[in-house]
């Protein structure tokens, strides 16, 4: 381009942000995507301001929200693993999605799928990326400021273990179970309680079924034989509820194929499925790749880095009521770590073999951190696909295969393995309107906005006394939507169908399709094939193919924007 | 001390400044927020100083040079508002660097385009002169029915009906006083209904009289028309 042509491309940028062909940089990363499609008319955007198109007659239209939308975000970039990578707006009514497309008055504007009235609030949208709400289904809620950590990073709904500073591994109390619905509503959250399912009668599972769990756990802390194994999916059948599965470390009473054939084809969500966060060692990894086990990865191991090993030791020790002067507690400890299994684990996300990210919030894992964490191991690899020639440079430029794969992990897949995506995990019309806006230049690490149940509910204000919304020191927090009442109304307690909990304000919806749900049905992954791990937990094959990554010693998304 | 909550954020930003200096000085590169602080310090200081505003814009710009910042830095430092306590009040500033000084070839969240979009718009294009004859400035925007625009603009309004500028969306023509500017139409687009606007028309432009009724209604209200001179 002359210098000319690309002094007007950058106004033209810096007005309308990216077009339809432009190439965008996600965060700091080296996942380049191109815009597939722009639903804007060149030339009649709608745009919002002085002296802008956003006005009545023009680009509104005179009639009632009901007519046309609450809210609209407009031209923003949406990044979708189901809609994928174009630019777009969204209306939003009542808290749900209403219409995605062009914006503005279909009285003077041709095509219009977004009827924005005269008594509609506007988003502008551009030069920021739209996306679901990140969906983080390992949260252990040890403590209440986890809610906010996980609305800082771009999450709306979690599903929690606990809720409070107690081992829980899932939470059986019907009495408890009823606070701690109560107590979640306080943040604009959807959340879901997982019963405690290390049992070997149904009793207790129930009880935390009537008290309106989502689904429940099997935790090798609190016994993952197969008994327990058993119970739970054979009551979870019944029920429609997920069951979330961490394995026997041990290998106690069973290795890895004696938990296969407990689980006898049924589905189940395999947590932390690399075993640093535990399982049985040294090959739970042998678990991903099937067709009835729904793996997922906890976010410590994710974008495998130097110093990822090293980590692990002291963190099992400490999230498992270990000790570290004991020294069988510390070989125990170090069995789980092993770098070859963190190297294969990466490898077999980028594949689409491994189609859930999660925190492990307070539990081994960082709840503000799945996004980035998940971003940056997709950068990894486009990275190294550059450094190895396996990939030609051309399709690295273009990251979007890449990068719908890696949001899949943590919204759609994991709506669908607890049986949330009747109601959340995408941008589509009739979903809750859970979104985030993220500046191109933070997307992954730091969100912009979060909106919950189509209202501002968190993200970036200012100096509360100046004249702009704008002024240093930015933080991320609490909006209007994370107050009052409110909160209680922007968010669901994801339930069972069985339970009849009526909670003070907050509405329950029951999760379902949890247990038809297989591998296969994961978006942008579905890859299955036989995982082996040596005895010696040194060599990770994929179809007998030896599988593995290079340690990075540079995160993306991190050391240029955590201060 | 009484703090507001608008100065108990002026002490994260000193805190924040302050941990950026120390590790500037201790030769480390800044990143995003390190930066951000250390310049807004900077602005929230001079003004503490007895800084004019232009001064402390100054300050903030001269804080931070190209090489204290990691790469890819520098391009991310735009717009950045502080409100800093002047001898004459608090008021708000600004600090951007000029793009000479902060551009780089790879950065976070760049935007790359190969080549600028055309319009592909088919759209029958007309032109008219218009000649402001009041003694103010007139702007008028890219959405707006150019027939029914400030009565003292004199033009030939035969040729607007149902007509917009073709100008980009969001931007304006100026018409200052006194002088004759030709400006391109296009047609409405989209189901062309007009609702509003000085309530010329009130319906749709293609209905049967609908010209003729908004013609008559342009003369009765005294709207200037005609080839202006």
């Amino acid at each position: 381009m002359t210098p000319e042509e690309l002094r007007i491309a950058q106004e033209d940028i810096s007005v309308h942000g990216a077009r339809v062909g432009d190439f965008v940089r996600l965060g700091d990363t080296q996942l380049v995507i191109r815009v597939e499609g722009d639903d804007r008319q060149f030339g009649s955007e709608l745009q919002m301001g002085f002296g802008k198109s956003a006005r009545d007659g023009m680009g509104l239209k005179s009639v009632t929200t009901a007519e046309s939308c609450d809210l609209v975000i407009t031209n923003a970039l949406l990044i979708d693993a189901i809609q994928g990578i174009k630019v777009t707006s969204i209306g939003i009514r009542n808290g749900r999605i209403s219409a995605i497309g062009r914006a503005g008055n279909p009285d003077t504007m041709d095509d219009i799928d977004v009827v924005v009235g005269s008594g509609t609030v506007l988003i502008p949208g551009e030069g920021l990326i739209v996306t679901a709400g990140g969906i983080d289904t390992h949260v252990h809620a040890l403590s209440p400021r986890v809610c906010d950590a996980a609305l800082s990073s771009g999450v709306t709904t979690i599903i929690a273990q606990e809720f409070g500073p107690f081992w829980g591994v899932g939470v059986s109390s019907e009495w408890a179970l009823k606070h701690g619905h109560e107590m979640f509503s306080a943040w604009p959250l959807n959340v879901g309680i997982l019963g405690r399912a290390s049992a070997s009668t149904t009793s207790p599972l129930e009880e935390a079924l009537a008290g309106g769990v989502c689904g429940f756990k099997i935790h090798e802390d609190t016994s993952a034989h197969p008994r327990t194994i058993d119970t739970a999916l054979t009551f979870a059948d019944q029920h429609d509820v997920a069951v979330a599965l961490h394995t026997d470390g041990l290998n106690e009473m069973q290795d890895v194929i004696g938990t296969l054939s407990a689980i006898d084809g049924r589905a189940v969500h395999a947590f932390h499925v690399e075993g640093c966060g535990g399982g049985h060692a040294p090959d739970v990894l042998r678990l991903a790749g099937r067709e009835n086990i729904l793996a997922s990865s906890t976010n410590p191991t994710l974008a495998y880095g130097i110093n990822a090993a090293d980590e692990h030791v002291a963190m099992i020790i400490s999230a498992h009521g270990m000790n570290s002067d004991l020294p069988s507690d510390v070989a125990l400890a170090k069995q789980r770590v092993r770098n070859a299994t963190m190297a294969a684990e990466n490898r077999l996300h980028d594949l689409g073999v491994i189609p859930v990210t999660s925190s492990d919030a307070l539990g081994m894992g960082r709840a503000d951190d799945t996004w980035r964490k998940t971003f940056a191991m997709a950068s990894m690899f486009a990275d190294q696909a550059v450094l190895d020639g396996s990939v030609a440079a051309s399709q690295v430029a273009t990251s979007n295969e890449r990068v719908l794969r890696h949001i899949a992990k943590i919204t759609t897949n994991p709506a669908l393995v607890h049986g949330l995506s009747h109601e959340v995990g995408s941008v589509q019309v009739g979903l809750m309107a859970d979104l985030v806006l993220w500046k191109y230049a933070d997307f992954a690490s730091k969100p912009n906005m979060v909106i919950k149940f189509g209202i501002p509910a968190w993200g970036v204000s200012g100096d509360p006394g100046a004249t702009v919304n704008d002024a240093q020191p930015l933080v991320i927090g609490p909006q209007f939507g994370a107050y009052g009442v409110t909160a209680a109304d922007l968010g669901v307690q994801f339930t069972n169908s069985s339970a009849a909990l009526t909670l003070s304000r907050r509405k329950c919806v029951p999760v379902k399709n949890t247990r038809t749900v297989r591998s296969s049905h994961m978006v942008r992954h579905g890859v299955l094939g036989e995982v082996q791990v040596s005895p010696s937990g040194e060599t990770v094959t994929f179809n007998g193919q030896p599988i593995t990554s290079q340690p990075i010693s540079q995160a993306t998304l991190t050391r240029r924007f955590l201060i | 001390m009484d703090l507001t909550p608008s100065e108990q954020d002026r002490l994260l930003l000193f805190t924040a400044g302050q941990l950026a200096q120390t590790r500037l000085t201790r030769g480390l590169k800044l990143n995003k927020p390190e930066a951000i602080a250390l310049i807004s310090n900077a602005v929230v200081e001079a003004a503490r100083a007895g800084a004019t505003h232009s001064q402390a814009i100054e300050a903030g710009q001269s804080s931070i040079k190209h090489s204290d910042l990691m790469p890819g830095i520098a391009p991310l430092l735009t717009g950045i508002a502080i409100e800093a306590v002047f001898d004459d009040g608090r008021r708000l500033v600004v600090i951007n660097f000029p793009q000479s000084e902060i551009s780089e070839d790879e950065y976070a969240g760049q935007v790359i385009r190969l080549e600028n979009f055309q319009s592909s718009s088919t759209a029958k294009i007309s032109k008219v002169r218009v000649k402001n004859e009041s003694n103010i400035a007139i702007s008028v925007t890219s959405h707006m029915h150019f027939l029914e625009i400030n009565p003292k603009l004199k033009f030939n309004r035969e040729l607007a009906y149902g007509m917009r500028a073709n100008i980009p969306s969001g931007t304006h023509v100026d018409f200052p006083p006194n002088q004759i500017i030709e400006v391109e139409l296009i047609p409405i687009q989209g189901d062309r209904i007009l609702i509003g606007f000085a309530g010329i028309v009130d319906g749709a432009l293609d209905a049967p009289g609908m010209r003729e009724k908004a013609m008559q209604r342009i003369i009765e209200f005294g709207y200037l028309t005609g080839e202006p001179s």
